[in-house]
């Protein structure tokens, strides 16, 4: 029996929900999170929400020393750290007005391709497990875990090498490495049709990507697109070309370009990249047994080294887009202010949020990954 | 799309014409693709609407935030990227630290809003006219905007967290033997510091 003030509560009818997508999830690419708005499965609004990897880095520079950041730079993006390293070398060389050796300038170009390879491999494996296979992501961390070895032979880590320092590299190639290297190359080249076969002339996998998260060449300019993303969208340009570091300009490569703008162009811009970088390494590993001479320019004392005052730009072209570090000194020991800005600042917070809306929620975790963000580069 | 692209005198010529249009401007070129440009900050959204319009700058790389309190001012940097002129502007205009309010570059360049809310979380700048000034990293933070100058990490958390003993059986056993590292509050550096 009812009790006397009973009133029967009345939902408006609605089939509007919010679902927490992420921080633990396995469809969103490290510890990040979106707010997503549904009716139905269809995403009305989307709201990233960051700020879970945030270890403070910038902060943590201003009381280190110039040298002594070479140890946090790599961990602001753990899939690709050679660019963050290389980049913020550059940047310490410009102030100091360093010349960096031609050889160290070499290893540098093949320390940063071998990261791209591995970037991209890890990124297939993200992408085609969002939409429900899971072999190419076996495939692509066993693949990579070749590169990693070869990491780890030159510097003792096989994901934060700290390699890179001001002035060249910390120590030259071990006997036979660049034999390795090329074994490694012709290993992964072979691998390729594996690949194709698998993933990328799978019909499952090309209707999932065919049209989902589409932008135009306008809205990806618009919104910041960098990188493979803004190549998928038909501009031709790449940092390593248009605005050329180390020796890119010596350097024979195609940039590879889609028109589509989808998950589909996205993943297809990563495969001819990927092709692209294995032709540039076979270059430096031909050219760089003729190329003698110092691995690092002479540096001053490193616990008592004051850059001169200034401030200095830096621009590299990481696996995920342009990657760019803002230095100023105040001509002391340690930086005055370090600004990092990741590509995946402008991929993994407004462009998800704005390819995810009208979409459906089976497509988020696809987005993501066909964007490939590196959300500890948003949080820093 | 294939870029036919100017020659880099063309550029150079063409970028020191219409940068004339602004009065009261600095500009120097750190390198063949650098030029640095300083403004006060009233013209900086009339040298925005310049370079967007007449020179293909549709790219805001970044916008950075410095702290200068010797002067009590923020410098704010913007970095643009023209895809035609392949060379990088680097705008750099000085706020007053207090109030530390400006105006949002939204309506002309829409990555500024997360930049802007960035500087806002970091540096306690607020921007005029930006989409969304609410938290994003720092969600449960309520301290002062950690990335200023005088914001002392190691001393905030010192002020607000208590220095708990742990001092476990198996702990003890070690240190009976001469081993484990302790760092007690007295020998941390910031206590050793002299202000």
């Amino acid at each position: 029996m009812r009790p006397e003030n009973y009133q029967s509560f009345h939902q408006p009818p609605s089939h509007e929900y919010e679902l927490f997508f992420g921080p633990n999830h396995p469809g969103i690419e490290g510890n990040y999170a979106l707010r997503v708005q549904l009716h139905g499965d269809e995403v009305l609004r989307a709201r990233a929400d960051g700020g879970y990897l945030h270890r403070g880095f910038e902060k943590l520079m201003e009381g280190r020393l110039w040298i002594q950041n070479i140890a946090l730079v790599p961990r602001i993006c753990v899939p690709d750290p050679v660019p963050m390293e290389v980049c913020y070398s550059l940047a310490i060389e410009q102030l100091g007005g360093l010349e960096v050796p031609e050889r160290a300038q070499w290893i540098r170009v093949m320390q940063l391709e071998l990261s791209r390879i591995a970037a991209h491999l890890f990124t297939f494996g993200g992408h085609a497990a969002t939409t429900g296979m899971y072999t190419p992501m076996f495939w692509g961390i066993a693949d990579r875990d070749l590169i990693l070895d070869l990491f780890e032979e030159l510097s003792g880590g096989r994901v934060y090498h700290i390699y890179n320092i001001p002035g060249g590299v910390r120590r030259d190639l071990p006997e036979g490495y660049l034999d390795r290297v090329r074994k490694t190359l012709e290993y992964i080249e072979s691998r390729l049709p594996d690949y194709d076969n698998l993933m990328f002339q799978n019909q499952i996998f090309v209707r999932r990507a065919t049209g989902t998260g589409t932008m135009t060449q306008q809205q990806a300019l618009e919104w910041g697109v960098t990188g493979p993303n803004l190549r998928a969208t038909g501009l031709e340009f790449d940092v390593r070309r248009d605005d050329p570091y180390l020796v890119y300009d010596q350097l024979e490569f195609d940039i590879p370009v889609e028109e589509a703008g989808d998950a589909w162009a996205r993943a297809l811009v990563r495969r001819s990249e990927l092709k692209e970088s294995l032709r540039i390494l076979r270059q430096v590993v031909d050219r760089l047994p003729s190329i003698g001479g110092p691995i690092r320019a002479p540096i001053p004392n490193p616990l008592a080294w004051n850059l001169p005052a200034g401030d200095v730009y830096t621009r590299v072209e990481s696996s995920k887009g342009e990657l760019a570090y803002y230095v100023v000194s105040n001509g002391g020991d340690k930086p005055y202010r370090v600004h990092v800005r990741g590509p995946s600042a402008m991929h993994a917070v407004q462009v998800l949020e704005n390819l995810v809306t009208g979409g459906r929620v089976e497509d988020v975790a696809q987005i993501m990954f066909s964007l490939d963000a590196c959300p500890p580069e948003v949080d820093r | 799309m294939k870029l036919t692209r100017p020659t880099q005198d063309q550029v150079t010529t063409g970028l020191e014409y219409l940068l004339q249009q602004i009065s009261g401007m600095k500009t120097r070129w750190d390198g063949p693709r650098r030029l640095r440009v300083d403004l006060a900050s009233e013209s900086l959204p009339a040298l925005l609407e310049l370079l967007k319009g007449r020179a293909g700058y549709v790219h805001l790389s970044a916008i950075s935030c410095v702290d200068w309190p010797d002067q009590n001012e923020f410098e704010l940097v913007y970095h643009l990227w023209s895809y035609e002129m392949n060379v990088l502007i680097m705008a750099h205009i000085r706020i007053a630290r207090e109030p530390g309010v400006y105006v949002s570059v939204y309506d002309l360049y829409h990555p500024a809003a997360f930049f802007e809310r960035d500087i806002h979380e970091m540096f306690g700048v607020f921007f005029e006219g930006s989409p969304d000034m609410g938290k994003f990293i720092l969600t449960e933070w309520d301290g002062p905007p950690p990335m200023r100058k005088e914001f002392d990490g190691e001393a905030w958390v010192m002020e607000h967290f208590n220095w708990q003993d742990y001092q476990p059986d198996w702990l003890t056993d070690i240190e009976a033997q001469g081993g484990g590292i302790t760092t007690r509050p007295e020998e941390l550096r910031h206590r050793n510091k002299t202000k």
